[in-house]
């Protein structure tokens, strides 16, 4: 497994990390995703969406277990990348893995509403 | 869960770091007087969008800040309110998500429109608000007085008297 060191974030009190291996993508995410994270995260999503595009995954992995609070601006910024996601020819489309931590209770429902936004798209785990 | 009605206010210039800080003390403040984990994370999620949401739209930057749970033998509510003065270009979006809302009886059905238009935005979410009432499963009013907007965010949890 290789680490996109480009595509890394690393902040205060948030960071991002991409790691390829082979076909597959898998971004972990820790810390606080409001608004000092959002500019990160809103250069950050799109360039994994074209790491996807040029290895030709079939999945990213996101873990959210880490991450203690992400805010609406930063959340939007996914619904963006799901949605360009759903905007590639079928053929061309990939999911996107969630990985949740139950103790986190926001997680439970904002991955929710991420599934609901494109269910053919999204899983969540747990 | 406590039977004491609890209440806190602050009055201050909200920043970025500030914001987090004051979710963290809400939820560790809270969390010793409510034993529902997911009480505890909605309110803080809903204190901490509003207080976003203060930040952008705050004319003068202050922003007023009170929680107060008020506990009953059946249920008990806690009510998150938040004033601050706006220009008339922001109160006026405000109003418009409120009259939003008011169309949408199904909050999480409304966060689903809400998330569609909000993908291609390329300024702001238009989220916040939507979020609070559909995630953090809080009733949602608002006010505006002169140039004073208030939004009030409350939710209902069933009362567990402690033995």
């Amino acid at each position: 497994m290789s680490t996109l060191g480009d595509l890394s974030v690393s902040l205060r009190d948030f960071a991002a990390n991409v790691q390829t291996e082979g076909r597959s993508i898998a971004l972990s995410l820790s810390g606080n995703a409001d608004m000092a994270a959002k500019d990160s995260l809103d250069a950050l999503l799109p360039r994994v969406h074209g790491e996807a595009q040029r290895l030709g995954v079939t999945e990213v992995q996101v873990d959210f277990q880490k991450l203690e609070f992400m805010n609406s601006s930063c959340f939007k910024s996914f619904v963006s990348w799901i949605s360009d996601i759903g905007d590639l020819d079928p053929s061309k489309q990939y999911k996107i893995r969630l990985l949740s931590n139950p103790e986190m209770h926001w997680q439970r429902r904002s991955l929710h509403a991420l599934r609901c936004f494109a269910v053919d798209l999204i899983t969540v785990e747990p | 869960m406590t039977q004491t009605p609890t209440a806190f206010e602050l009055t201050f210039r909200p920043n970025v770091e500030l914001i987090s800080i004051v979710r963290r003390f809400v939820s560790d403040f809270y969390e010793r007087m409510i034993t529902d984990a997911d009480t505890v994370s909605r309110m803080a999620l809903a204190t901490h969008e509003l207080l976003e949401n203060a930040v952008k739209y705050a004319s003068d930057g202050v922003t007023f800040l009170s929680i107060t749970f008020e506990p009953g033998d059946v249920t008990s509510t806690v009510s998150i309110r938040l004033v601050n003065r706006a220009n008339p270009e922001h109160i006026a979006a405000v109003a418009t998500i409120f009259e939003e809302m008011s169309r949408h009886d199904d909050p999480f059905a409304h966060y689903q429109v809400a998330m569609a238009r909000s993908a291609k935005r390329k300024v702001g979410s238009g989220l916040g608000l939507v979020r609070v009432r559909a995630e953090g499963e809080m009733t949602m009013s608002h006010s505006i007085e002169d140039d004073r907007v208030t939004i009030l965010a409350q939710t209902t949890i069933t009362a567990r008297r402690s033995s």
